[in-house]
């Protein structure tokens, strides 16, 4: 329940302290716990390869702001799981293709590393087909309860983890999922804000 | 926050809907009348997140492009480079 109870091992500045007393919301996701994991996800951003930076920077608002908010919320499970499928299913391809360049220019590879290899493909490969399930959307939603109006399909597919949601339930996650998106708006807006005074 | 003893009343819906609208921006919230029906309620809801999803889109575009312009050698590239270390 606490999210602040985890160590902040460097606080980059003073500004996540300025950005939280910019807006009073509730403490769901903490802004210092947001600003924490967003300018680390930032830094691997930064020092990464410079190309689709924009969608890197876009997954890893999603991502640390799923984080901060924790895993007792629905919806900050669901981006979690996806974000992690996304992860597995990248390793699973990357070491699928180390694999294939490895077999074509080891040539006649020794028989017993084969096993040793093939073994491991095949359990990436199950890792993939379960990354590609998880990534893709829930097949059959929960049928829509009595009273329910038609308008919560369209939320049900906006809100992460939506799909499977009682009425009520979705009805909190996304109170709790709008706050949260707001303060990684406005999180971001100050680092863009921060970042092209120069 | 809300008990599930079964059957959801309708007081808890509509206390968890007003919520919803208290989070609303302003202006939304003074065009929509204070006892609107929850279908309107839930589609300014979904348009609400749908900008705000496409803010953090334009966002993510506005740091991609700044963050490549850190690779500059000016002292203020310097200074937010070492931020982000």
């Amino acid at each position: 329940m606490d999210a602040k109870g985890a160590p902040l091992p460097t606080q980059p500045s003073p500004n996540p302290s300025r950005l939280a007393s910019g807006s009073a919301s509730a403490a769901d996701a903490p802004k210092p716990m947001l600003a924490f994991h967003f300018l680390r996800a930032l830094s691997r951003v930064h020092a990464g390869p410079a190309r689709r930076r924009t969608r890197t920077i876009s997954r890893a608002a999603y991502s640390s702001m799923a984080r901060a908010a924790g895993p007792r919320r629905a919806w900050s499970r669901a981006l979690l799981r996806q974000a992690q499928a996304r992860r597995s299913a990248t390793l699973a391809s990357r070491r699928t293709a180390v694999l294939v360049r490895r077999r074509v220019a080891a040539g006649p590879a020794p028989p017993l590393a084969l096993p040793r290899l093939t073994g491991r493909s095949s359990g990436s490969s199950g890792e993939t087909s379960a990354a590609r399930a998880a990534l893709l959307p829930p097949p059959s939603p929960a049928p829509r309860q009595a009273g329910e109006p038609a308008r919560s399909d369209a939320l049900r597919r906006l809100v992460p983890g939506g799909a499977g949601m009682e009425y009520c339930s979705l009805l909190e996650e996304t109170a709790d999922y709008v706050r949260c998106l707001r303060a990684q708006v406005q999180l971001m807006q100050g680092l863009a804000d921060l970042f092209s005074c120069q | 926050m809300s008990s599930r003893r079964g059957r959801i009343t309708d007081e808890e819906i509509n206390e968890l809907i007003s919520k919803l609208q208290a989070l609303l921006p302003e202006s939304s919230r003074r065009r929509t009348a204070s006892r609107s029906s929850a279908s309107k309620l839930l589609k300014e809801t979904c348009g609400y997140i749908k900008s705000l999803h496409q803010e953090v889109d334009d966002l993510s575009d506005r740091l991609s492009e700044l963050m490549s312009t850190l690779d500059d050698a000016s002292p203020q590239a310097e200074i937010i480079r070492s931020l982000l270390r």
